[in-house]
């Protein structure tokens, strides 16, 4: 199995602080992949650095075989980007968002109206369609997001904690489209820091601690027969608890009520 | 019981135990360290900082100086003007938390709502937390120059430090007043969009004395008079009088302030009730119109015609552009009308229409800062330069749209205006080529020097916090190339050989087409750092 994505020691840092300390990241081309680790691991960072939206200080990222930095005109043409912070376009409504990007990336006009019109019913964004981005809900935002990054049919799809502040009922269509799409081969990586998800989604992980990657393979692999939430504590290390005796009053009821 | 540190109040109410005194003081507390908080954190902080710190006390000197001037001046004129600085500070405290949130970084009610503060402790501590401060500090200190001003006994002394005091708290009082009324609607963005959008107004309002001294209208003593005589009743005028009295009409004016000062409180308090339980106003999202626009019949099908539909969308829903716009053709007209004159000079016509070509051509300077953020929509599309030339392209023509027929109206506006119906065609080439020149240097200055642009109520602020200083030397960098590379045909036509203006808008063109091109090279290869500069935090 080919990589869809691959990256050489991928490094950033801003200032004194070190983002990303050489990332050796490689996804089997269409796999459901989780990037994983705590916060400031790097993991935004990284997928910054790979969509070609932040230049890295050093090494190299490749996807589908095409350096990400030499080659921009075919590696944009094939990755789809759902970017965390889901600034867009706000003052367009859906249907106007949808229209735009796919425009802009040269599909007629007509292809592309029948795409958001489908993609907008599938995101169930159709009675929202004609409002202005602005006033969406994060989860109407995360979705037309995926609409906009679904458009042009894209063979890798990179999306940055595209769960976070999602609803129950908002994430399932999420996971549906997000599944059909592996299934015809594509290949998703997305970043998150809820391990049962990952665990339900993905059958290839990348675990990311302090700018690095700690363990990478097949979800199996990894867990190595426990649950990911506790190989995922394993790896990362979690830093001994030794202020709990200093809570010893939360809990603790007055004796006289106020 | 202790009293609890501002940080962590954890149980009983702050202040409960120990009175008036001491929610006063810890909220005093609280401010002067969000204040002194500023000392910390990066150095453009710190220096911004001090620098308002030094510019407030400056002022407050000055103006204290100058209002004891005017104790030298005879009384009428003393008066007048005492009344005058009473009200505009009165307004200007009104208005300005308005149109610069943040200037006075008070304390958000919205933030204190889930500590167990009754209304009556919540208002005082927040009329604690208003007061305490630079420009407070400020205010009080001018408003005292007015004793110095007006008092002629011992009795205008008694009564001008409640007149003072008086005035200054209803400055607070009401300044806090309109906030709370108004921080429902401005919580939802149709309110914010509309304001943005009326800052424009009160720009234009506050014009208006001016225009009216530079027409010759009226000589200012008597003007000054008039307008005081205007704002005798009004609060700060009474305040003033009160001070100017010193005897029983005095006594019953401070009366008069201190049951409006109360007054104002209670509203307030009662506002501020309201505001913490009522829920953020759901903005009513209307929906837009889905229109067959007349851009993709004249365009054909691509990247083009997308960006151009996406720009002028933009332009029509976006309060900056808005306020861009409005400015710019703002400027033009009240330069128009203050240059008009009885005699205007032979270029005039020409001269405005070249103007205004510039001022809407400034606005191009620094295109990609207002997509800020969503910039990278566009940044994971292009590939390649061409895209960037598409891109840059199709904002200039979005852009040409709207500004060739204006530039239309004010040459033909400012030829007949001026009665030189001859200079016409003239103004109007010219200027459509001064355009084609600016969009050309603007969408350079747009690669080279980008800045965040703000998305915030008040559209006038022009740049992240930090990027002032490379917003202001793009505007002046672009003004100065526009201006430079403008001068092969602006320099013959001042000369009176008119004819040139027929090659200018070929020249504007080609100027506009060779920018884009560089513009392109130049983005395409920064593209990143192009997306951290208009990505600021604001």
């Amino acid at each position: 199995m080919t990589d869809a994505v691959r990256t050489h020691g991928l490094f950033k840092r801003f200032g004194e602080q070190v983002a990303v300390a050489g990332v050796d990241l490689a996804v089997p081309a269409g796999s459901f992949a989780g990037l994983v680790g705590p916060n400031g691991a790097g993991k935004t960072t990284t997928l910054s650095m790979i969509t070609g939206l932040l230049r890295p200080d050093g090494g190299s990222a490749e996807i589908d075989g095409f350096d990400v930095w030499r080659d921009p005109v075919q590696v944009k043409a094939r990755i789809g980007v759902l970017p965390e912070g889901l600034r867009l376009f706000e003052r367009l409504s859906g249907r106007e968002l949808l229209l735009y990007n796919g425009r802009l990336r040269g599909i007629p006009k007509a292809d592309v109206e029948r795409r958001a019109g489908e993609l907008l019913s599938v995101m169930d964004l159709t009675d929202a369609a004609d409002k202005l981005v602005v006033d969406y809900s994060t989860g109407m935002r995360k979705k037309i997001g995926l609409a906009a990054a679904l458009l042009h049919n894209p063979s890798v799809l990179f999306l940055d904690e595209p769960f976070e502040g999602v609803d129950p009922v908002s994430a399932d269509t999420l996971t549906e489209v997000l599944r059909r799409l592996t299934a015809s081969g594509a290949t998703v990586i997305f970043s998150s820091h809820v391990m049962d998800l990952v665990e339900r989604l993905c059958d290839w992980v990348s675990v990311m601690s302090a700018g690095r990657i700690v363990a990478q393979g097949p979800l199996a692999d990894v867990r190595g027969g426990r649950s990911l939430n506790q190989a995922f504590l394993d790896l990362v290390g979690r830093s001994p608890q030794d202020g709990q005796a200093d809570l010893s009053w939360l809990g603790a009821r007055p004796e006289a009520g106020r | 019981m202790t009293t609890p540190s501002p940080t962590t109040a954890p149980g009983p109410a702050p202040g409960a135990g120990n009175g008036v005194l001491g929610t006063v003081g810890l909220f005093a507390e609280l401010k002067l360290r969000l204040l002194g908080g500023n000392l910390r954190g990066d150095a453009q902080r710190k220096v911004a900082f001090v620098l308002t710190l030094v510019v407030a006390l400056v002022l407050a000197a000055l103006g204290f100086f100058l209002m004891s001037l005017l104790s030298l001046a005879p009384d009428d004129i003393a008066f007048s003007v005492t009344v005058m600085a009473y009200a505009s500070l009165l307004v200007s405290w009104m208005v300005m938390p308005l149109l610069a949130f943040g200037l006075d970084d008070t304390l958000d009610p919205a933030k204190l709502a889930l500590f167990p503060l009754r209304t009556r402790d919540l208002a005082l501590g927040l009329f604690t937390a208003s007061v305490t401060g630079v420009w407070p500090l400020a205010t009080l200190v001018v408003t005292f120059g007015g004793i110095t001003a007006l008092a002629s006994g011992p009795g205008g002394v008694l009564l001008g430090v409640p007149a003072v005091l008086l005035q200054f708290a209803l400055c607070v009082v009401a300044s806090r007043l309109v906030t709370t009324v108004l921080s429902g609607a401005l919580r939802s963005r149709r309110g914010r969009d509309l304001l943005a959008v009326s800052v424009i107004l009160v720009v234009l309002v506050a014009q208006v004395p001016n225009l009216m001294m530079n027409r010759g209208l009226s000589d200012p003593t008597a003007m000054l008079h008039q307008m005081a005589v205007v704002l005798r009743w009004t609060p700060p005028g009474m305040a003033a009088h009160a001070i100017a009295d010193g005897g029983l009409a005095g006594l019953a004016e401070i009366a008069v302030l201190a049951v409006l000062v109360v007054l104002c409180g209670w509203l307030w308090i009662k506002a501020l009730g309201r505001a913490l339980v009522t829920p953020e106003a759901s903005g009513k999202s209307a929906s837009v119109r889905r229109e067959r626009g007349l851009v993709d019949r004249l365009l054909p099908d691509g990247p083009l015609a997308a960006v151009v539909t996406k720009e002028l969308k933009y332009i029509r829903r976006d309060p900056r552009f808005r306020v861009n716009w409005g400015s710019a053709l703002f400027l033009t007209l009240v330069l128009g009308i203050s240059m008009g004159g009885d005699q205007p000079s032979d270029g005039q016509a020409v001269f405005l229409a070249l103007l205004g070509a510039l001022m809407i051509a400034l606005m191009a300077g620094n295109v990609f800062g207002i997509d800020g953020r969503s910039l990278w929509m566009n940044a994971v599309v292009f590939g390649a330069e061409r895209d960037l030339r598409a891109d840059l392209a199709g904002r200039h023509l979005a852009n040409a749209m709207i500004a060739v027929p204006v530039l239309a109206v004010i040459a033909v506006g400012s030829a007949l205006y001026t009665d030189q119906a001859a200079r016409i065609l003239p103004a109007l080439l010219a200027s459509w080529g001064m355009l084609g020149v600016g969009l050309g240097v603007g969408s350079v200055t747009s690669v080279l020097l980008p800045y965040t642009v703000p998305d915030r109520m008040n559209a006038f602020t022009g740049a992240a916090p930090g990027q002032g200083g490379q917003a202001f030397a793009g505007a002046v960098a672009a003004a100065v190339a526009m201006i430079a590379l403008a001068a092969p045909f602006v320099v013959p036509m001042l000369l009176g050989v008119l004819w040139v203006s027929a090659a200018a808008p070929f020249y504007g063109l080609l100027i506009a087409a060779l920018g884009r091109r560089l513009a392109a090279r130049v983005a395409h290869r920064r593209m990143p750092e192009l997306l951290e500069a208009v990505s600021k935090p604001t």
